[in-house]
């Protein structure tokens, strides 16, 4: 089964996020962290198939978060979307000049997430 | 009992209620960070970045949640909200105050509209006070702002370099032009404690400087470590740094400060370096570790319904009696010679039983009880807007803010506290002149004070005011016939007619404390809670008002009394002493039956009278309950007492419901369901019978 690690400060976002992603066909197996250096801790414990991210977050916000992903041998290859609001035009260029594959915009469409996460998946098991 | 409060309007999804709840959670925190953020502002000191950068992330978080839950309105409010506080952290506000007037009004709003969700005539009332805001903060962003910079020219790592937010830049520009050095720190640490680690890194840090980007840079040997480059502004040279940090000199490279890069941009309005820096306030407001610990309650707090843990309360009161049948039975095994090895046995597993449960409740019951904290914090915010609304001299002093109570009673507190401080404002402190001219100080007092005095909480609010003329309350209450003119009154009834519906000692109605609400809703409410509200006052020298709390209202020790054969449960609490007394002891005035306990008159009043129940054949020596709440007293006649037991007290429906000196109901160990006497209602109607003895 694919697994996705969404991190979210926001419980409540958090929680429409998951479920929005729970509705994934083929099932998914999603995994919640809280914060960016929970995110950390979880990242070598299991095989991701897909990161989903917010920015703004304490500590380690999603940028660092972003730039270790992408730096790291290995978890290079899993894709990651950032989820986060409207804002800085500047922040959004940064995540994806770090490589992030994707920046959805808050209030999202949970099918266009959907449909975003299952076409990320999909293309990087095709260049597995 | 506490009627809980119900939201208005519709049913809502779980999700609803999620954001609901986080929702007010963030605008709780956003109201303290202000309330620390203005204190900075009044004392010129520089804002700490942090501060602002939190309130940032908190409109930044309300806006996307309020947009996944289609309010338009509070989402269009939170995303000017995040603007203003934008500039605010990125420094380019001319007036950072005025920034910080505006984002309280929003703060205020949110959290209105908040409560007003569902709600389709509060909907209608926010959704023109969120445009005319909206207008005026659209009004204030045209203000012309410094434009970003680029990133300083230092010899930074470029993997760091790209992946600083807009924000991290900022600071990275603010603490350059401060003069300051920047340095990268590598550090390396276990992947289970890093958290902990870092955190008393970053405060380290922040004694002499700013940790501006934590990244994540690689893990490191087996998998179990992880590595970070840290990117930190300090007055300290590395290899000071380094020694402060507790790290060897290579950890820590200089990348280069102020004088090694030309052409930075002017430091942020309002926030001119002085010569030698100081400390942040950060650093000075907080001890180094405090981070540590707020991260770790972080961790391990989870976020329950109240109603959860009502219904916990109400299983544990239920396992309580049936732990109690339990007991007779082995009591009843014990006594026949055929079983008592078996009811020996089980009289074990009972007391064992009995010993966890009493854990079981006391842990439930510690996990509903919060700090006054919490709402005190919001009656600070109160009085700071109504000094800045009103513009009078009034500083708020607290005492006692951890003293606990259980979150129901706290949340029931929050309208009566905030009516009578708002009260103490309006009417009892004098303008500055009248207070000169009584030789008063110009600044007037409110204090709030917190105690536990055995199993209740006082809450007193006093002033340093005019004090209540109770005169002219006794003449208000007569002219608007609300006493009897015939009726003899002491001093202090006189002023406890403060508390009768439909007497406003003031004849004009002014904007703070409205109109409608007065000192008698705010009797109801706290002897909704089972408390006891008293007043007293000096003409020319202050008022302060009591409320005597019980600590909570989930489950009470309580007495079981008998008069005839009906059964009452009364909360243990209340009951000072109880002792046998004759018809022959009491003695008979005007008010009603008295009893000499140890030279004190003690009121007494007689259980089977109060409920007119038939009292078929009352014992030769009856008992006497003496219950007492605050100051009062009074003597409950029943013809027995029947023993004592832990009560879940449930509100009960119906007739009953009104009557008053009923608390609630409550089911005993035999199944039998009784009356719960509500002690508060007794003894103050005994303490009037008292004066007018």
């Amino acid at each position: 089964m694919p697994s996705i690690l969404v991190v979210e400060d926001s419980a409540t976002m958090r929680s429409l996020l998951a479920s929005a992603l729970e509705e994934l066909e083929p099932a998914v197996k999603i995994t919640e962290a809280s914060s960016g250096f929970e995110a950390l801790r979880l990242l070598p414990r299991s095989s991701f198939d897909l990161i989903v991210t917010d920015i703004n977050m304490p500590d380690v916000n999603g940028l660092e978060l972003v730039s270790f992903v992408k730096n790291d041998p290995a978890y290079r290859s899993i894709p990651l979307i950032i989820v986060s609001t409207e804002g800085s035009e500047r922040d959004r260029e940064k995540g994806l000049g770090l490589g992030a594959d994707a920046y959805v915009v808050k209030p999202f469409e949970p099918d266009r997430l959907r449909e975003l996460a299952s076409d990320l998946m999909a293309r990087s098991r095709g260049q597995e | 009992m506490a009627a809980r409060r119900t939201r208005k309007g519709r049913t809502r999804s779980r999700a609803e209620r999620e954001f609901v709840s986080e929702a007010e959670e963030i605008v709780e925190r956003m109201r303290d960070d202000l309330l620390s953020l203005s204190e900075q502002q009044a004392a010129g000191a520089d804002p700490d970045p942090d501060l602002v950068n939190q309130l940032f992330r908190a409109a930044h978080s309300l806006k996307g949640l309020s947009g996944m839950f289609g309010l338009d309105g509070m989402s269009e409010l939170a995303h000017r909200l995040e603007d203003v506080l934008d500039r605010l952290r990125l420094g380019r506000v001319a007036d950072p105050t005025g920034a910080s007037a505006l984002v309280e009004e929003a703060v205020a709003l949110v959290a209105s509209s908040l409560a007003g969700l569902g709600d389709d005539a509060s909907t209608a009332a926010t959704v023109g006070a969120i445009s005319d805001l909206t207008g005026r903060i659209d009004a204030w962003l045209v203000l012309p702002t410094e434009a970003a910079g680029d990133a300083p020219d230092l010899a930074i790592d470029p993997t760091l370099l790209r992946a600083l937010t807009e924000y991290e830049e900022h600071r990275l520009r603010h603490n350059v032009a401060r003069g300051r050095y920047v340095h990268q720190i590598e550090t390396c640490h276990d992947l289970q404690s890093f958290d902990a680690a870092l955190s008393e890194l970053g405060e380290a840090i922040k004694v002499d400087g700013e940790l501006i980007s934590t990244l994540p840079s690689a893990a490191g040997g087996d998998g179990s470590e992880i590595r970070f480059l840290l990117l930190a502004a300090s007055d300290l040279d590395a290899p000071d740094l380094a020694a402060h940090l507790g790290l060897p000199e290579s950890a820590v490279r200089c990348t280069g400060r102020s004088g090694d890069a030309a052409g930075e941009p002017a430091p942020a309005a309002g926030a001119a370096a002085p010569a030698v820096p100081a400390a942040e306030p950060a650093a000075a407001g907080r001890a180094p570790g405090d981070e540590v610990e707020t991260l770790k309650s972080i961790g391990e707090t989870v976020r329950v319904d109240i109603r959860k843990l009502d219904e916990l309360m109400n299983l544990v009161g239920e396992l309580m009696i049936q732990r109690r049948t339990l007991g007779a039975l082995a009591q009843r095994l014990l006594a026949d010679d055929q079983t008592t090895r078996v009811g020996a046995e089980l009289d074990k597993v009972h007391k064992g039983l009995e010993r966890k449960l009493q854990e079981l409740q006391a842990g439930v019951l510690e996990v509903r009880m919060v700090p006054l904290r919490q709402i005190f914090e919001k009656l600070s915010r109160v009085v700071r807007r109504l000094r800045r609304d009103l513009d009078r001299a009034v500083k708020l002093e607290i005492r006692g803010a951890d003293t606990e109570l259980d979150k129901l009673i706290v949340e029931e507190l929050v309208d009566p506290l905030v009516h009578v401080v708002r009260n103490a404002f309006d009417h009892a402190i004098e303008p500055p002149a009248e207070r000169e001219a009584a030789g008063k100080p110009v600044e007037g007092t409110i204090r709030i004070e917190a105690y536990q005095r055995g199993n209740d909480v006082i809450v007193a609010v006093s002033d340093d005011g005019r004090g209540i003329d109770s005169e002219r309350v006794h003449r208000k209450a007569l002219e608007r016939e609300l006493v009897d003119p015939e009726q003899n009154l002491s001093p202090k009834e006189k002023l406890d007619l403060v508390f009768t519906p439909g007497l406003s000692t003031r004849d004009e109605v002014t904007e703070t404390s409205g109109r409608g609400v007065g000192m008698d809703v705010v009797r109801a409410n706290v002897t909704a809670l089972g408390g006891l509200v008293g007043i007293e006052s000096t003409p020319g020298q202050g008022t302060c008002l009591t409320m005597t709390l019980p600590i909570t209202l989930a489950i009470v020790q309580a007495l079981v009394v008998s008069v005839g054969a009906q059964r009452f449960a009364v909360p243990l609490s209340a009951v000072h002493e109880t002792l046998f007394v004759a018809e022959e002891d009491l003695q008979r005035s005007r008010g009603g039956e008295l009893l000499n306990l140890r030279g004190q008159a003690l009121p007494v009043r007689r259980l089977a009278r109060e409920f007119a129940l038939p009292q078929t054949d009352p014992p030769d020596k009856m008992s006497l309950v003496v219950l007492g709440l605050g100051e009062l007293r009074v003597g409950l006649l029943v013809d027995r007492l029947e023993g004592q037991q832990d009560a879940v007290i449930k509100p009960i429906q119906g007739p009953v419901a009104d009557l008053r000196g009923i608390a609630g109901a409550t089911e005993l160990g035999d199944g039998e369901a009784v009356l719960v006497l509500d002690v508060a209602a007794l003894v103050e109607d005994a303490g009037r019978l008292r004066e007018a003895a």
